[in-house]
């Protein structure tokens, strides 16, 4: 009797290791919307598709639909009657940071809900999904939330745009600046997946480029919370900077970690990826001056300290780049249906296509023609060693302008 | 030379939290039977509360080293009572499914709370920096969890072994019905193990809160990690939870020196070897037919 | 070839006790009112200390106790005779209340036991001394015996058990399923004889042990029984159970099918054997 138990047991136990991987549950569906006539379907509708539960849920996930909103109110305030597009709906899906399921949503917002474009989409692989989904519908995408080249490259196509950053910005805003000053032997540790091998090839290729070296590039399993021994052994040959290309919560891991090593005070850390969010939610301190590529701050000047304002009345938070980024795209969508008087997809990219903007979230921006890359000015930040107010984490001390930044268009993009 | 001693100690204090958060699982699995799933979840809000104490309360690790276990206790008797108490004759799929259900509602309560980037939790103070021998070294708050967790592991030893509600568990865990025809009523007993053994997981949350995320998805890829140690010491060992504790933290820990990108997987490669020799684990019981 | 042969004999020996069933329950049937059948025991002996009324007990649809009534005074030693899956364990483990489908009364003292717990009948003095023996292996010897509580004042003390049991005192912190058949059958009986219990239903104590083991154990059967203690004994040892009981109950398919006092059962055991398949 017991001994069947305990086998029973035994398997639930041994199975539930083995399928925990996809045990993440949840769904969430956007509201659905109905097709009618006019513009193409009498209204303009706006998919937000991104992470509303997991890791980067505070980084974007609901509160982009918050900013979205408010670039539609503008739009409305700023044309009144004659607004081109009366009627504009947003619909939101979660995609779990799976691609599977982004994949599925894309396509049901493109077919059932009538999305006439689709914002965001944080993770590199739900991204790249949808921008397949989104060339074979002939409709939108502007990424906001994914970093990886790809989208610009060998994966581009003339229905998918880049707004606010991609690994490459981030190499260049941060390895490159660190190893000009100095930091000329690197190790990096970066997650075992599609974004984090992009990562350190980015990261590589510009220590490489600046006259450094990269002595180890060492993989991590993916999500991963001990990081002591990965830590130590990114110590290995006295680098003088260790790259840390995680996020989310892998990333705080690792700073908690880092700060309790040995290393800390000896070895420059830099940090790949990070979010404001992730300063708050680990507190200023621990990362006090680590220095990293953001592509937007919303202390940086009036402007955008006024948007955050309104942002902050709305939200009760302090926006990300993310937000920012959504509000600037959804906004810039807009006038550029405003401008063609239809929402048709191709006489839309026509008109973004080369466009030249100043917004609350681009400065010196370009919808470059060649790959889609949306090239503006980003910042390198230190992070303060104590918080004035709450949100107010980052010190700019540079910034980059859209060329350095952005490079030359990728050859890589053949627009197919 | 040197580094490998680096690494051995590095698993072995990854190990004794490992040991320390397996415990509750196999106490709960040995007199309940119940495959807790919810454990990961348990050691999440154990680290949580933690965090909700220092930011509102401005209550400290040394508190809520103690006031943590003595909340996740009741909350633990409250999901005896309330749940788990209601299944525990049917198969046992039953518990582990609603312990599963009970993980998922926890994550989504605490992410509605509290958000997902996490809440901060520092270091206390005097547990900062690092003890550098030679060139190995190590830092100070990896050396206190893992000898506070030894230090708990043996306590709890100590009640199992020396204790008379340590052997009534004992007789329990081998065979409830028997040793209710002994005359000892081992339903009075079931919900205060239960309560502890959350209690434990709740310990082991505090432990990692000033090293780890404290996040609502911290339990989640904790608990696979749980379950490989309580398969490989033997479901329901507590001795064999503790002994399979410290092996994966070492394997872990020498997977990443020598195999970085397979660290995790050489865990269950472990497991899978394990199951395969002895089926009920290192130090699981042969069950008599 | 040799399956084969045990086969057949299975099924004519199976056929054999189905005749030989449906004669008794006849019989009985029949004589009921008359004088007992030659051989049979007075029930009224004492006022019963255990007493089993009409009790049937099933495993989901299987019915493998029909109406059985059983009686054991105290410092007296009643066996339960059969083959194997005659229901003899089932009848014992309905006793401690750890099978539940079942109906009829037991009562200890004349108190009805009702749906009461199996630890709940183990205060009330039952000890029971399980065909595996029981022993803990997570447990040493001495623990073995300590675990169950004292439930009354006829309860051995930890001295008196290490005199009669001298083995137990040597080997007092050993695990206990490292001591040998026999060893472990002498703690299951300490263990209840520690607790007090004044009802031991002992399953199969001689099983698989060597004879001056099984002597011992007849000795100590003897002894408990004469300081009062009553004694339900499932025995297939017919020699072992002639040795010890005074009463012997022959169950057969789920049913009592015969009740003789010891001399009678000892007159007839060759035929009972064959009639038992044993």
């Amino acid at each position: 009797m017991r001994s069947r138990t305990t086998t029973g047991v035994s398997a639930i136990a041994i199975a539930a290791t083995a399928s925990l991987a996809l045990a993440a549950c949840g769904g969430a569906g956007g509201p659905q919307a109905a097709a009618a006539g006019g513009l193409t379907d009498g209204k303009v509708v706006i998919g937000l598709l991104n992470d509303q539960s997991g890791v980067y849920k505070d980084l974007s996930g609901p509160n982009s639909k918050v900013a979205i909103q408010m670039a539609i109110d503008d739009y409305k305030a700023k044309y009144g009657d004659k607004a081109v597009a009366k009627d504009i709906e947003i619909v939101t899906a979660d995609h779990q940071n799976k691609a599977d399921i982004a994949n599925s949503k894309a396509q049901e917002m493109y077919d059932r809900q009538k999305a006439d474009i689709i914002l965001d989409v944080p993770n590199s692989a739900a991204a790249l999904a949808v921008a397949t989904q989104a060339k074979n519908k002939k409709k939108l995408y502007i990424n906001i939330g994914a970093g990886t080249t790809a989208l610009t490259g060998a994966s581009c196509n003339r229905y998918t745009f880049h707004w606010a950053y991609n690994t490459a910005v981030l190499a260049r805003g941060t390895a490159g600046t660190i190893t000009k000053e100095g930091g000329t032997s690197w190790n990096i540790v970066y997650p075992d997946y599609a974004f984090g091998q992009d990562m350190n090839k980015s990261f590589s290729a510009e220590v490489t480029k600046n006259g450094g070296t990269v002595g180890q590039s060492i993989a991590s399993p993916f999500p991963s919370d001990n990081f002591a021994t990965f830590i130590t052994k990114a110590g290995e040959g006295n680098p003088k900077v260790i790259g840390s290309m995680h996020a989310g919560g892998d990333l705080i891991n690792f700073v908690k970690q880092f700060n309790q090593s040995s290393l800390k005070g000896k070895v420059q850390l830099a940090v790949g990826l990070m979010f404001i969010t992730d300063i708050h939610s680990l507190g200023v301190d621990q990362f006090a001056g680590t220095q990293f590529t953001d592509a937007w701050y919303w202390n940086f000047d009036a402007q955008n300290k006024k948007w955050a304002d309104r942002f902050k009345e709305k939200t009760n938070t302090r926006p990300s780049f993310a937000h920012a980024a959504n509000y600037s795209a959804a906004m810039n969508y807009l006038e550029a249906v405003q401008e063609a008087g239809t929402d048709d997809a191709d006489t839309i990219v026509s008109k973004l296509e080369g466009k030249k903007i100043n917004d609350v979230f681009l400065r010196n921006g370009e919808i470059r023609k060649a790959d889609h890359a949306v090239t503006h000015d980003v910042y390198l930040a230190k992070v303060k060693s104590s918080a004035p107010e709450e949100w107010d984490y980052e010190d700019i001390v540079k910034t980059i302008p859209a060329a350095e930044a952005y490079g030359a268009a990728n050859p890589a993009c053949t627009m197919g | 030379m040197s580094e490998f001693i680096q690494y051995t100690l590095q698993g072995l204090a990854a190990g004794g939290f490992y040991a320390l958060s397996a415990l509750g699982l196999a106490v709960i699995f040995g007199v309940l039977g119940v495959v807790n799933f919810s454990h990961g979840a348990c050691y999440m809000l154990g680290a949580v509360i933690a965090a909700v104490l220092l930011a509102e309360l401005s209550l400290g690790f040394w508190v809520a080293l103690v006031v943590v276990p003595v909340v996740m206790f009741g909350f633990g008797v409250l999901m005896e009572r309330l749940l788990v108490q209601w299944l525990l004759a049917l198969d046992p799929l039953y518990n582990f499914l609603l312990t599963f259900g009970l993980t998922l509602i926890l994550v989504e309560a605490v992410k509605l709370r509290y958000g997902v980037s996490g809440l901060p939790y520092e270091i206390p103070a005097g547990l900062g920096g690092q003890v550098t021998v030679g060139s190995v070294n190590l830092s100070v708050y990896a050396i206190f969890a893992c000898v506070f967790s030894v230090v708990v592991c043996i306590a709890v030893g100590l009640l199992m072994t020396r204790t008379r509600i340590g052997m009534i568990v004992r007789a329990a865990t081998e065979d409830a019905g028997r040793t209710r025809a002994l005359g000892i009523n081992v339903g009075r007993w079931v919900t205060p193990v239960f309560g502890f053994g959350i209690a434990l997981a709740g310990l082991a949350g505090v432990l990692a809160a000033p090293t780890r995320a404290i996040t609502a998805e911290m339990g989640s890829n904790f608990i696979i990690i749980l379950f490989a140690v309580v398969v490989i010491g033997g479901l329901g060992s507590i001795l064999g939870a503790v002994v399979a504790g410290f092996l994966v933290g070492l394997v872990e820990a020498y997977g990443v020196a020598y195999a970085p990108a397979y660290a995790q997987i050489v865990i269950f490669v472990l497991m899978a070897a394990v199951i395969l020799v002895r089926p009920s684990g290192l130090f699981g019981r042969e069950e008599v037919a | 070839m040799s399956e084969r042969m045990s086969e057949r004999t299975d099924e004519q020996s199976a056929e054999r006790t189905a005749e030989w069933t449906a004669e008794r329950a006849s019989d009985a049937a029949g004589g009921q009112a008359a004088t007992a059948p030659s051989g049979q025991p007075a029930d009224d002996a004492g006022p019963a200390l255990l007493s089993v009324t009409d009790l049937s007990a099933w495993y989901g649809e299987a019915r493998v106790l029909t109406d059985v009534s059983v009686t054991v005074a105290p410092g007296e030693v009643a066996t339960l005779v059969g083959r194997n899956g005659a229901g003899k364990t089932t009848l014992l483990r309905s006793v401690m209340g750890l099978h539940k489908q079942v109906k009829g009364a037991v009562a200890l003292d004349g108190r009805d036991l009702g749906r009461r717990s199996p630890d709940a009948r183990a205060r009330a003095g039952i000890g029971w001394v399980p065909d595996d023996r029981g022993i803990y292996a997570s447990l040493s010897v001495e623990e073995n015996l300590l675990l169950p509580p004292v439930v009354h004042d006829s309860a051995w003390s930890m001295e008196k058990v290490y005199d009669h049991f001298p083995v137990l005192a040597e080997r007092r912190d050993f695990p206990g399923t490292k001591l040998s058949g026999g060893e472990q059958q002498m703690l299951a009986m300490a263990r209840v004889l520690r607790m007090g219990s004044r009802l031991l239903l002992l399953d199969e104590p001689s099983e698989g042990l060597a004879p001056v083991i099984v002597q011992r154990i007849g000795e100590i059967i003897r002894e408990i029984k004469a300081q009062g203690v009553g004694v339900l004994l499932v025995e297939q040892n017919v020699t072992f159970a002639r040795s010890v009981a005074d009463r012997h109950y022959l169950l057969a398919q789920g049913q009592v099918v015969e009740h003789l006092s010891n001399d009678a059962f000892a007159a007839r055991e060759s035929e009972l054997l064959t009639h038992l398949g044993m």
